[in-house]
Formats: C-alpha cells, structure tokens, sequence
C-alpha cells in the first residue's frame, strides 16, 4: 500500500516536472550537444541544408585553429574584454545605490538638508543659464531641476520612488533605451553634447588664459602623481612579500598592474607597441626577481596564489586610475593647441576610440539600478542590525561600519553577481551593438556574440559559429572558475 | 490544484486546436499563398490586381496572403532552410546570391522561357536574377540611384544647382559653397551637403571595380582606390559635406519621423542631396509638395549608377510552386508595371513601360515630369549591377568595405592602405571558399585561367572577347572603352 503510494505521488511528481525537463531537453540540452558537436564539422548553412545532398565533414580542430588565427577575432574578443572593464564600476554603483536606498527612508524626517542641497542644484543650474544663454545651457535647468525635484521627491516618499526610479532601466525594453541613449549622444543636438559644451567651452577659455599652467604643469602633476602611486604600489606590494600576505603569484599579478599602464604610457609618448611592451616586462620581471630575494621572516607563505584576489580588486582599480593619469601627461602639452579653435565634445558613437566608452557608459547607467542592486538590498536587509548595534557601542565610524559589517556580510551577494556579471559581460554586448552601431564604427563595438552571429546568420557558417560559441563557452567557464577560485574565500568566513 | 493544472492543459489544447483550424490556408477554399514583403497598400493592391489577372486569364483562383514579420534577411534564411519559408518571398540585391547557393529558391529557368517571363522581359543589367547561369525570380521593380536636389536649399543660400551630369571636383566645390552659407558660426543644427555617397560608384567612375574581369579576385590595391578614399575621407571629415554613419543615424533619430528620417531631412534642407533610387516618391509625396530636381550621380571620367532588382523569388520547399510562378509571370503584365509606375516606387520591372506617358507624365504629379525624364534615361544609359562575385558573398564584401571605409574615416587606416587591406580581406574569404567548398575549385581555376589571358591580351592593347567577362562593370567599361572583340559586341 505505502509502496503504490510512493510510486504514485513520483508518478505525479514527474508528471509536474514533465513540462520543464522536456522544455530543458528540447531547447536546451539537445541543442547544445549539437553545438558542440556542429563546432568539429564544417557546417555551412548554405551547402549543408535539407535542399542539398553535400555530405557535412568533421574537420577535427580546424574552425579552432581558424578561429585562433583569424586576426578580427582577437580585436572582437579585446572589444569585449574592454566593454568589460566597466563590470567593478557597476557592481560598485549597484552596491553604493542599494546603500543609499536603504538610508533614503531614514532621511525622510532629516528632509532640510536635501531641500538645501535641491535649492544648491537649482540654483547653479540658474547661474549657467544665466552665464550661457538659454539656447546651449537650458538642458543644464532641465536636468538640474529634474534632479532638484527627484531628490526632494525620492526622500519624501521614502525611498519608493528611488527604488522605481531606479529599477526602472531593468523593466524597460531593451531597444527602447538604446533608441534613447542614441538620442542622448548625438554630436550636435544630445543632451550631453549640449552640456558638456559648456563646459568644454569654459575649460577652453581657461586652458588659454594660462596655458603654461595645462602645457606643463597638467602633465607634471600627472606624472608626480603617476610615481607616487607606483611607488606607493611597490612599496606595497614588498611589504605584502616581506610579510607572507601575498605569494609569487600574488606578486607577480601585481607588478602587471603596474606594467600595463607603463606599456601603454610609453606607447602613447611614441615608442613602438614591441619596445613599450619589452620595456614593461623587463621593469616587472627585475622587480619580481628583486622582490623574491628579500628575507621573509614570517615565512613563506602558503599556497603561493595567497594574496591574489587582493591583488585583482585592486588591479581593477588601480589600473583605470593610473591610465588616466597618463592620459593627462600626453594630452596636457597638446590641450592648448587644442583649445585656442575650442575643444571639441565627442562624437560619441561615431568616432572609433569615443565608440566603446560610450557603449560601456550606456551599460553602467543600465547595471547600477539591475537585478544586482535588487540582490544587493536583499542581502542588507538580512544583515543582523545587532552587529551595527554593538559596532555603535564600539564607537564605530561610518566607514569602519561600512567596512567591517556590511562589506563581509555581503560577501556571498557580491561573489554571485560578480560570476553572473562576468558571464553576461562576455556573453553581452550584441543588442546594444546592433541597434546603436551595427558592430561599428570600423569594428570597434563588435564584440563576439556579434561575430557569433555575422558568422552563423550573415555568412551561415554555423560550424564555425559553434567554435566561437564554445571557445566564448571556454572563456565564460575559466573566468568562473578563477572567481570560485580565488573570489569565494570570504565568502565562508 | 491539480483541477486548476488540468483546465489549464485544456484551454490551451482548445486554443491551439481552434488556431490550427481557423489558420487561413484551412478556412480557404482556394490555395493559400504565403509572401514575405513589406505589408502596405501597393502590396494589397498588387495582390487585388493579381487576383483579378488570374480571373482575366481564366486560370484557378489563388488567395495570397502578406507576411510581414519575417522580412528580415536572417529570418528568411533560417525559416527557408529550415523547411517552413514562406510560398514567395522579396529577395534583395545582397540577398539573391546567398539563398540561390543553399537551394532554398526554387529553379524557374524554364518556366521562365515558357510563360515569358525570361531575361529578355527586364532590362540587360540586372543580371541578380540568375545564379550560376539560372533564373531564380523576376524583379518586382529595378532601382537605380540618381542624386535629389532639394532646390529650395539651393535657392535659399543662392548656391547654383549642379548641371545633369557632373563631376567629382563639382561636388566639392558647390559642396563647400552650400555647407559654408547653411553652417554659420554657432549653427547647432548642421546641414549636409549629401546624405551618402556610393564608395562603388565612385571606384567605377575612376575604371575601377572591387573584382577583376572574372571575379576570381578583389583588385583594390590600387592607386585609383587610395584616391576615391581620399577623397571620401576629405568630404567627411574636412570639408564635412557628408555625415558620418553615426551622425546620419543620430539626425534621423533626432527626426521623429520613424523610418523615413532623412527625407523628412531633404524637405527641410538639413541635406541638400539625396541618392536614392526613385522610389524616394513614396516617402516624399506624403510630405506635401517638395520642389526637387533629379541628376546622375556625380563622376570622374566615367559617369555610372548602381542598378539592382527587387526580386520576387518561389520557395523551393513550397507546397504551391506552380502557382507561385503564376505571380512572376503577372510582375511583366502592363496592369502590375503601371502600379508600380503611379506608386512612385523604382523603375518598372518591364523596361518599355519607362517610355509610357503614365511613365513620364504622371497626371496628378505635373511638377515631376522633368524628373521622370531623367528617371527613365539613367537607367538604362549609366545604370551597372553589383559586382557579386561567386566566390565570396556580397554580404560579407558590403560589410568589410563599409568597416574598411569607416577605418579610413576614423584614421585608422590611411588612405593608401585602405584598398590592400580590404583585398587581403577578401581574397582570404576567397580562398577560404575554395578551399571548404571542394566543388567550386575546378570552375575558379578556369576562370583564373581565363582571367590571364584577358590581362595578356590587354598587356598587348588587344581586344577581349564580352563572353569571357563576367563583371557587370567591365563589360559595360570595357564596351565604353572599345576594348571589346568587334564579333562578342551584340
């Protein structure tokens, strides 16, 4: 009887779950062993079809060996990998917006000092009006009382209208805001042109009233700046030796922080691409090599990886940082120059090198108020207010409370939506390409889903596509597995 | 739980069942043709006049139904050689080559001769009906691109119109007249000179084309490439007489006008030019009464325009293909090209009814007659088809050539360096072609062969036979320049 009674309620239960493996198998696993399986042959939509009797190949490894060899594939997968850099920002922003929400309903009954802070944006929005004229600065009154008005509203409400506000690019459709966003970075008339000219308009007025001061003293302050952060970074990274907080590999990961914004600094004052590469390396491998010398009286550390994630959240400071830096030391000399016919704002989506920025700006606006900011409120409402209770009665700042609650408590949130952003990183980027720049201008926005499918569906060579979806599969698995890695070892303390 | 589960299933069987039951193709008495084109009103017209030919003729009914979703090329592609494309469908200029080559078109060659709707009912250039040497579709209509003059912007800067056929140094300098007198200092909204221009036509006015004589290779690296880039690079980014692919898209998203953004830009004079085919009468005669003048694209030596066909194609899976020919046959009647005709859409697909009074006098557009004379001579006087090698697809030589041009503009490839770069580009797609698709070998080395003896007897200042060509372009260049065998003339 209690057998036929377990036999029947698996009965029913699979019976539910029908529906869901079928849909799984169908659309899901089924198709992905034939990826996999189309990646090894030389499928192509147009000779291998149920209208023509040509028989498919296996071609072993070819499409792989094509793909590793076919130049536009390492400038589509250095497009994706930049569209990337923008991933720490936006994690970032989504963990300072769910901060601030949380802290926007306590403001509720503190509303004076949000109403002066309007009244402050109002009020400079009026002084650019006035000192710009209506026609280029009226966007600056648009969004400086848009944003006057939010923020009054926003604490007035208690924090729902932010978090809609917020939330909103995540319920919207896609094209919609990319239709937007286009809208907004046009050359001529976008918003952001429009406002930023007035800006660049004055930053041009103040480079030729002294452009000593921009010629030379922009870069040398760039420069002293640039040295004290590497030398702070060295010094750092020996002290993080001498004391066994960071092993070899540690060591070595931290010194390419440094090497790449040289390479690149040297690139851009003139040295060949080789030379600035060679230089770079060199300065890093006598520094590791000096570095492994040192005596270590704490001993050596254990595994020889220790250190690493540290080393990574840092690089991905670090190295934006000092990149703008260098900017700052090749741009300033020529800024004058520059600034005596006015500086120019970007052509957002049509010039090569401003294309990629934009796209990732784009991105960073849509993943600041994402499912990962919903994730992150979640995950500070389940941290125990008794933590911050006896932080309080330690005397704990804002930033220690900030820093030793909430951040490791969060550890678990920030380690999942650090693998889902990666994966959507490297699988992303299509839509917005398609609809913003069709892959452009001259390939800079194409990234490798849009090669997957100019591959697959332009040219229909589908056994080719398949390698490149499985080597972006690849790519997907071992960054993941490098963030379980070396991500997750807060996660458990 | 479980009752609500189960009402659920069968809802959705019912619903599923009544769709499969009432789909048109079962409720119609007569076959159900499915066509996959742009759903507007000279589609349903064309459909009413089809039903109503087929009645004339005595032949059976048909109900053919539009589909409009599945327009895009990718769509087509997948559905059609997955087994579910639709009866008919628009096949485009980039497009015919590609779905020939899978099979998915259906051969109607010998229909073709049989009913009278051969190469003999269109005009001799456009050749994108055929692949391999068979027919595959009918045009629907022929377009060729002329340059719209929006002579209110002329007229308002005081700024000459161009004459009908002019040249490269015009361009430039009437170019730099309009823009300077539409673009004072602190103009927020700019104007532009042209919309685009055709990288292709220009290459061509210098005797250039992207493929040699037998198509067997890209021939850009040349001298006369590095200075139609040059000049390209000079209008946009110099002189700024033409828009970036950026900017154009940023003004017509800034137009509000969905779709036809940079006509409702060529009425207010924020382009001065247009080149487009003629059907632009579709989308300027909503815009009220627009005053514009129509000449040849501008050249440098060889006046050319690029010519392509719409092409109505028969699916080769499809259940109705006899009475799918049916339509093509109905594209060459008078009652379909005079439709065409009083749309505005491009040239009729039948070229004698360009010489009809419906053609050149349209009764309800008398301000367009000048420009309907000239429509009706660019055609078939400088109107060259695309260049499609078989070897490489013509998609895939659009999208290097506008990534290549774009690098030009973006200063990342001079110039000089832009015509060896694309070559690389695609004669690397060439090889890659022959080399996984075994088949195409034995023919690519024969017409390489043949491509060496057309460049010895050119070497020699001899003439070369027209049969041996097979490049839209050279055959018309090399009839121009007299380098044909007196004999292959005809």
């Amino acid at each position: 009887m209690k057998r036929s009674l377990r036999s029947r309620g698996l009965f029913i239960g699979l019976m539910f779950l029908l529906p869901n493996i079928l849909g799984f198998l169908a659309f899901i696993l089924v198709p992905l062993l034939m990826s996999f399986g189309m990646a090894f042959t030389d499928w192509d939509f147009l000779r291998h079809n149920i209208f023509r009797d040509e028989p498919m190949s296996f071609v072993g490894l070819d499409n792989f060996l094509r793909l590793f060899t076919h130049p536009q594939f390492w400038d589509y997968l250095g497009n994706t990998f930049f569209l990337m850099l923008g991933l720490p920002f936006a994690i970032a922003g989504s963990l300072g917006a769910a901060v601030l929400l949380t802290r926007a309903g306590e403001a509720k009954h503190r509303i004076k000092p949000v109403v002066c802070l309007a009244t402050l944006i109002m009020v400079v929005c009026g002084i650019m009006l006035l000192k710009s004229g209506m026609a280029e600065s009226g966007v600056w009154l648009f969004f400086g009382t848009l944003t006057a008005v939010t923020l009054v509203a926003g604490v007035m409400s208690g924090g729902t209208l932010y978090r809609t506000l917020f939330y909103l690019p995540n319920f919207t459709a896609g094209v919609a805001t990319y239709v937007l966003w286009k809208k907004l970075y046009h050359p001529n008339t976008g918003p952001i042109n429009q406002g930023l000219g007035t800006l660049l308009d004055g930053l041009g007025a103040w480079v030729n009233s002294m452009p000593a001061v921009f010629a030379y003293g922009m870069p040398l302050v760039a420069a002293i700046l640039f040295l004290l952060v590497t030398f702070w970074n060295i010094r750092r990274l020996q002290r993080s030796w001498d004391l066994s907080d960071g092993g070899l590999v540690a060591l070595c990961f931290g010194s390419a922080t440094l090497a790449v914004p040289l390479a690149l600094l040297l690139s851009w004052l003139g040295l060949s691409t080789g030379t600035a590469i060679l230089i770079s390396v060199l300065g890093m491998a006598g520094f590791v090599i000096l570095t492994s010398f040192r005596s270590r009286p704490w001993g050596v550390a254990k595994p020889a990886d220790k250190g690493l994630g540290t080393e990574v959240a840092l690089a991905l400071l670090l190295i934006p940082v000092m990149l703008i830096l260098a900017a700052a030391m090749v741009i300033g000399p020529t800024l004058p120059a520059v600034a005596t016919v006015g500086i120019p704002a970007p052509d957002w989506l049509g010039d090569y090198y401003w294309a990629k920025p934009a796209l990732m700006i784009m991105g960073l606006w849509a993943a600041i108020g994402s499912n990962n900011m919903i994730l992150y409120l979640a995950g500070l409402s389940n941290i125990s207010p008794e933590l911050y209770e006896a932080a309080d009665m330690d005397g704990a700042t804002g930033t220690q409370r900030f820093w030793h609650i909430t951040w490791p408590q969060l550890a678990p949130v920030t380690f999942f939506i650090s693998i889902m952003s990666v994966i959507h990183g490297l699988q992303g980027g299509f839509e917005m390409a398609r609809t913003m720049t069709l892959g452009g201008p001259a390939g800079s926005t194409t990234t490798l889903s849009y090669f997957i499918y100019n591959e697959g569906f332009e040219t229909g060579r589908i056994g080719y596509a398949s390698a490149v979806a499985w080597v972006l599969f690849a790519l997907v698995f071992v960054i993941s597995m490098i963030n379980f890695r070396y991500g997750n070892r807060h996660v458990q303390d | 739980m479980k009752k609500v589960f189960l009402g659920i299933l069968i809802a959705l069987v019912v619903s599923s069942s009544l769709l499969y039951f009432t789909a048109p193709d079962r409720s119609s008495p007569v076959p159900v043709l499915y066509w996959v084109t742009q759903d507007d009103p000279v589609k349903r017209e064309t459909i009413s006049l089809f039903k109503e030919w087929l009645q004339d003729e005595g032949l059976p009914p048909l109900e053919i139904k539009i589909d409009n979703s599945n327009a895009d090329a990718t769509k087509k592609l997948t559905q059609g050689l997955s087994g579910v494309g639709a009866d008919l469908f628009d096949v485009y200029t980039g497009q015919g080559a590609l779905f020939a080559s899978s099979g998915m078109l259906h051969d109607v060659t010998d229909q073709a001769v049989a009913m009278g709707f051969g190469p003999d009912q269109t005009y001799p250039s456009v050749d994108s009906i055929f692949y391999e040497g068979r027919q595959y579709g009918f045009p629907r209509n022929v377009g060729v691109f002329v340059n719209w003059i929006n002579t209110e912007a002329f007229a308002k800067y005081g700024i000459p119109e161009p004459d009908h056929r002019w040249t490269w140094d015009d361009f430039e300098r009437i170019g730099k007249a309009f823009v300077t007198a539409a673009n004072p200092p602190g103009t927020r909204e700019r104007s532009y000179f042209m919309r685009n221009v055709s990288i292709s036509t220009l290459r061509r006015g210098l005797g250039l084309s992207i493929f040699n004589e037998t198509m067997t290779r890209c021939i850009l690296d040349d001298p006369r490439n590095a200075e139609v880039m040059r000049r390209y690079k000079r209008w946009v980014t110099d002189l700024r007489l033409i828009p970036t692919t950026a900017e154009q898209g940023a003004m017509a998203a800034n137009s509000s006008r969905a779709g036809d953004g940079y006509f409702y830009l060529f009425t207010t004079g924020r382009y001065a030019m247009l080149n487009v085919p003629r059907w632009g009468l579709i989308r300027l005669r909503p815009m009220g009464k627009v005053p514009f003048r129509i000449v040849e694209p501008f050249h440098s030596g060889f006046p050319n325009s690029e010519m392509g066909a719409g092409m109505v194609s028969v699916y080769e899976g499809s259940k109705y293909k006899k009475e799918a020919t049916l339509f093509l046959k109905f594209l060459t009647t008078k009652r379909f090209n005079l439709l065409v005709i009083r749309s505005g859409d491009s040239l009729p697909p039948v070229p004698k009814y360009i010489n009809t009074e419906e053609f050149l006098k349209p009764v309800d557009h008398p301000d367009e007659w000048e420009a309907h004379k000239v429509f009706a001579r660019v055609g078939p006087e400088i109107g060259i088809g695309y260049a499609r090698s078989p070897f490489v697809l013509l998609g895939i030589v659009n999208r290097e050539d506008t990534k290549v041009s774009n690098s030009v503009i973006a200063g990342r490839i001079a110039p000089e360096d832009a015509g060896k770069e694309l070559a690389q580009l695609l004669n690397s797609e060439i090889d890659r072609t022959l080399e996984v698709n075994k088949n195409m070998r034995q023919k690519y080395d024969d017409l390489v062969k043949l491509q060496q003896q057309i460049d010895e007897l050119r070497a020699n200042g001899e003439p070369v036979p027209l049969e041996w060509i097979s490049n839209p372009f050279h055959r018309v260049y090399y009839k121009a320049q007299g380098w044909l065998a007196e004999d292959s003339q005809s």
